[in-house]
């Protein structure tokens, strides 16, 4: 158990995570599939989409990590092992996108 | 040598088997992290291809399985708090239901599967299909990779000794939670979003 929480309060905190989980996935679903931008926008629209669902995802994922997986009470080392992969990631495809990766 | 230097990696103060998952998961963050660069390289020079493949894809039956994975990361965590309050029926009960949603992640993978192969839709029918495959291939491995450990800990818990060990129910827990969050992103990316 998560040191200086009751097991009351950890199973009030994963309920609340659980429920912000299902209400972002539908969140998600409606974003991509319900909500359509004018035509005119373009490929703006898709950009938006895009981003749209991409920081929902970023979202729903920091709220796993933070309190499923116990980084908000574990010991702040832990932390190095979600950020140094995240950022090599974003390295990885700024290099190739950005930068210029192989031609398709 | 004191027990707890032998328990705990003596710098951070963290368990020797926690500390090694959460290399393990790094590790697999760039694992994943490989495909999805792939993807987006191969979407922005097949932008027509993506979005028509992305189309002959079932998003409901996808949903359906988000929701799996979220329930089973609920019962997975209230698993671990159980066995930590030395109850040991709801221990069995929270972990039988993580077993049981995979389970049932993985018959509905079978069903978005086999419904692709019957409408001749491969690996090598596209880039998209390619990539599709793999990434929920790979994702469906490590769905198995922890349903065998739940398997054993829910098995053993059912002996005459029980099971007690919460440090390896919540080190599970981590990879779990871990397969939860890559769907996460695979949901939106290749169901949703083109």
């Amino acid at each position: 158990m998560a040191a200086g929480h009751s097991a009351g309060e950890m199973q009030k905190a994963y309920i609340k995570i659980f429920s912000a989980l299902m209400v972002f996935t539908l969140l998600t679903i409606v974003a991509a599939k319900f909500v359509h931008f004018p035509e005119s926008w373009g490929s703006l629209s898709t950009v938006l989409h895009v981003t749209i669902g991409l920081l929902i995802a970023v979202a729903k994922a920091w709220m796993v990590v933070y309190v499923f997986m116990h980084i908000k009470f574990d010991n702040p080392y832990i932390r190095v092992f979600i950020y140094v992969p995240l950022f090599l990631f974003a390295v990885l495809v700024f290099a190739l996108t950005v930068l210029g990766g192989p031609t398709l | 040598m004191s027990a707890l230097s032998l328990a705990h990696e003596p710098v951070t103060g963290i368990r020797h088997g926690k500390l090694g998952m959460w290399i393990f998961l790094a590790s697999e963050v760039m694992f994943f992290s490989g495909f999805f660069t792939a993807f987006i390289i191969l979407r922005n020079a097949n932008l027509s291809v993506f979005a028509h493949g992305a189309t002959e894809l079932n998003w409901p039956l996808a949903a359906l399985n988000t929701v799996n994975l979220i329930v089973s990361s609920l019962t997975m965590a209230m698993s671990i708090l159980s066995l930590e309050n030395g109850d040991k029926g709801k221990f069995q009960l929270y972990l039988g239901i993580t077993f049981l949603c995979a389970c049932g992640f993985l018959v509905i993978k079978y069903i978005e599967y086999t419904t692709k192969f019957s409408h001749g839709i491969y690996p090598g029918t596209s880039s998209f299909f390619g990539l599709y495959f793999t990434m929920t291939g790979f994702h469906a491995i490590h769905v198995i990779g922890g349903m065998i450990p739940i398997g054993w800990m829910l098995a053993k818990s059912f002996t005459k000794r029980g099971y007690a060990d919460t440090g390896r129910v919540e080190i599970l827990g981590l990879y779990w939670h871990f397969v939860d969050l890559v769907w996460i992103f695979l949901f939106p990316v290749l169901y949703l979003i083109f």
